[in-house]
């Protein structure tokens, strides 16, 4: 029997994101945004996503008189994400 | 990238290392231009007062130019904040603000000390007979060379780079045992041939510390910086 992934983590550019954000202690939106490729929107719905199930933390601050997105994860991010690694792990050894 | 609910295990496995790769990347380079900028600002600044000293012990103004050294943290500071601003994407990491404290602890206690021995190089002078103040004057630059040894061997284990740590122990030792015992200003009396150092020579061992300071920026801060900069 295989461990369910988590959906919310199973998805290419929230996955990103999180192995990210795991590495860092926190990262700035324009940063993430390079990093992945993606476009703003798209990235900015997957953060909401991620934000609103609690795994990672967004504060909206100043950068002089810009505007300035951080994201960083959550331990509630980080335990899910460690499961998620423990997931794959099974599905890895079985296709070797 | 989209968003691609049908991954296989091997995708998501690949994303996760490329990721994680990526972003060590960036901030291995954020780390190593620190590094590289507090170096360059180190070796310049060794260079600038060995010349001042240099110059001023003609006029019988003896290590004047080491109070120079209170102004490299505003220096560096200042090039980080700069390079800070035209770089701000770039994330902290562990590692990064690891190597961070350990500088910051190192310049603190730096100056935590230089102020001490200055204070009490200061006093002393106007209290004690000389004598007594020659034995119980504190000598700076075997601290120092003690401490950046530390701080050397210390980054040397968090960016896992073996020849840092051993860089970092025996220099630092050896940089001790050199200063304490004043070895350079020995070898520049044998050299010279003369019981007493003239002045030429004196001003040479001025300029000794000073050289101490540029070789452990150079290999200490600046070479390392340039490897982590230059990293792929």
């Amino acid at each position: 029997m295989f461990p369910t992934l988590d959906p919310l983590l199973h998805s290419e550019l929230r996955l990103a994101v999180m192995s990210l954000l795991v590495s860092t202690e926190e990262a700035e939106f324009p940063y993430i945004k390079e990093q992945t490729e993606a476009t703003a929107g798209n990235l900015s719905v997957q953060i909401d996503k991620l934000s609103a199930a609690g795994y990672i933390e967004v504060e909206k601050t100043f950068k002089g008189k810009k505007p300035c997105t951080i994201c960083r994860i959550t331990p509630v991010g980080l335990k899910a994400f460690e499961e998620y690694i423990e997931a794959l792990k099974s599905y890895l050894n079985v296709s070797k | 990238m989209e968003e691609n609910m049908n991954m296989t295990a091997e995708r998501s496995l690949e994303i996760i290392t490329q990721q994680i790769a990526q972003s060590r990347r960036a901030v291995s380079k954020v780390t190593g231009q620190s590094l590289f900028i507090s170096g360059i600002c180190t070796m310049c600044m060794a260079v600038v007062i060995a010349i001042i000293n240099f110059v001023l012990i003609n006029n019988a103004i003896v290590g004047v130019g080491h109070l120079l050294w209170l102004v490299l943290p505003l220096i560096i500071w200042l090039f980080m904040r700069k390079y800070n601003k035209e770089h701000a994407h770039t994330p902290v990491s562990l590692v990064g603000s690891m190597v961070a404290k350990t500088w910051s602890t190192f310049a603190w206690f730096v100056i935590g000390f230089f102020v001490i021995a200055l204070i009490w190089g200061f006093v002393a002078a106007r209290v004690l007979p000389i004598e007594s103040y020659v034995a119980s004057r504190i000598e700076v630059t075997p601290v120092i060379v003690l401490l950046m040894g530390m701080a050397i061997t210390i980054t040397g284990h968090i960016l896992k780079q073996r020849w840092l740590v051993i860089f970092g122990t025996a220099a630092g030792l050896i940089c001790f045992i050199w200063e304490h015992f004043g070895m350079g200003q020995t070898i520049v009396l044998m050299l010279s041939g003369e019981p007493h150092l003239s002045l030429s020579a004196h001003a040479a061992t001025t300029m000794l510390p000073c050289l101490t300071i540029f070789v452990f920026a150079l290999v200490g801060l600046m070479l390392p910086g340039l490897m982590l900069k230059r990293q792929k």
